[in-house]
């Protein structure tokens, strides 16, 4: 299982466990399971998608970076919503 | 009965402002409560970047960031130094705006003092009608930020600072905000913003899969560092505020009910010795007339 949480500089918008991350890297969708090896990368604009046990989650993202280490997953973005 | 009419509009007139400081106290407690929120949702943010700015930063990449040039490379006098105050844009706060506006003051001379030019930027009517009573030219004001800050305003204010820091035009930049501690502990903090001060790594270094690398993450990032803080600052500042407004209005709550209270009591007092002095004088004229 990863911890995701999705954070932009008002709010937390998502906290919580999930099994697959596919996030809009600046130059490309990257995908995240559970063993990554640590990774910081930058976001571009897109769609970031969380999937849980239940379901997908979506979000809009504009910029910001994303870090994975030890099956923890920070989505920090300066623009985000729900969609 | 002269001394009782005057005394029962005092009392009037005391009910009526402890009506109104009450309403003010309750409604500051809510938008305290609202602004409390904003401060506690913005850490997670400013955590985590201040930690992965932590991790990437190493002394020799310094040198190839403008954000993080250092005011030593130019020596310590001279210089020009923006100063960004933050204030509310309404009074009846107790002493809140007069120390944030006390704290901008004495950072300012202490700037001046040491030979810098001090450019002055100011948020909030309190802070912009001080400096027009004092007369000193502002470089930027505005006062349409209000109760609900956002990144965006944030970024607003930043941006032509941190523009100008980069071409060398500016040597240091200070935000004047208060600091909040609690409802009750606001105090009024300068924080030097640029250049920056990388944040300190706790635990150990990773070995991170860098898209694309430490240096690009890090001038896409240090901008943000900058933003954050002058963000956080107006958050705590507007919460500050809320909780200074409660405590004054509190006050002038509980003072009116005192006056009550001595009013009310000299109010009495007065009634029932003008009834006395009418019986004694009906009993008075009683027993003249009996002869």
């Amino acid at each position: 299982m990863l911890k995701v949480s999705v954070i932009s500089p008002e709010r937390t918008l998502f906290d919580g466990d999930a099994t697959q991350v596919v996030a809009p890297a600046y130059d490309g969708e990257v995908g995240i399971l559970t063993g990554h090896a640590p990774m910081m990368a930058l976001l571009g604009r897109g769609t970031l998608r969380v999937t849980e046990a239940g379901g997908e989650r979506r979000f809009t993202v504009e910029g910001g970076f994303l870090q994975v280490v030890d099956d923890h997953v920070r989505v920090v973005t300066e623009k985000a919503a729900t969609s | 009965m002269a001394k009782g009419r005057e005394l029962k509009g005092r009392i009037k007139s005391v009910e009526g402002t402890r009506k109104i400081t009450r309403t003010m106290e309750m409604v500051a407690t809510s938008k305290l409560k609202r602004a409390q929120d904003r401060v506690v949702a913005a850490r997670p943010y400013a955590t985590s970047l201040a930690q992965v700015i932590a991790d990437l930063y190493t002394p020799e990449l310094a040198e190839r960031f403008p954000l993080l040039r250092q005011p030593a490379a130019t020596g310590p006098s001279g210089g020009r130094a923006a100063v960004l105050l933050l204030t509310s844009n309404r009074g009846l706060a107790g002493a809140f705006n007069s120390n944030l506006i006390r704290e901008a003051r004495s950072l300012i001379e202490r700037l001046e003092r040491s030979g810098a030019a001090v450019d002055v930027h100011v948020v909030g009517r309190k802070g912009i009608g001080y400096f027009r009573y004092t007369g000193r030219p502002l470089a930027t004001q505005r006062t349409d930020i209000g109760d609900r800050p956002t990144a965006e305003h944030a970024s607003e204010l930043v941006q032509d600072v941190m523009r100008d820091f980069i071409a060398r035009r500016l040597d240091a930049v200070y935000v004047v905000y208060a600091k909040f501690n609690s409802a009750i502990s606001t105090p009024p903090v300068s924080e030097m913003v640029l250049p920056v001060t990388p944040p300190e790594r706790k635990g150990p270094a990773r070995d991170y899969i860098l898209l694309p690398s430490a240096e690009a993450i890090l001038s896409e990032l240090l901008p943000l560092y900058v933003r954050n803080a002058v963000y956080r600052a107006l958050v705590e500042t507007v919460a500050g505020e809320q909780g200074a407004r409660r405590t004054a209005m509190k006050n002038a709550t509980d003072n009116a009910g005192d006056m009550l209270n001595i009013l009310r009591r000299t109010y009495n007092r007065a009634r029932q010795a003008q009834i006395t002095q009418e019986i004694a004088e009906i009993v008075g004229g009683a027993e003249a007339l009996k002869g």
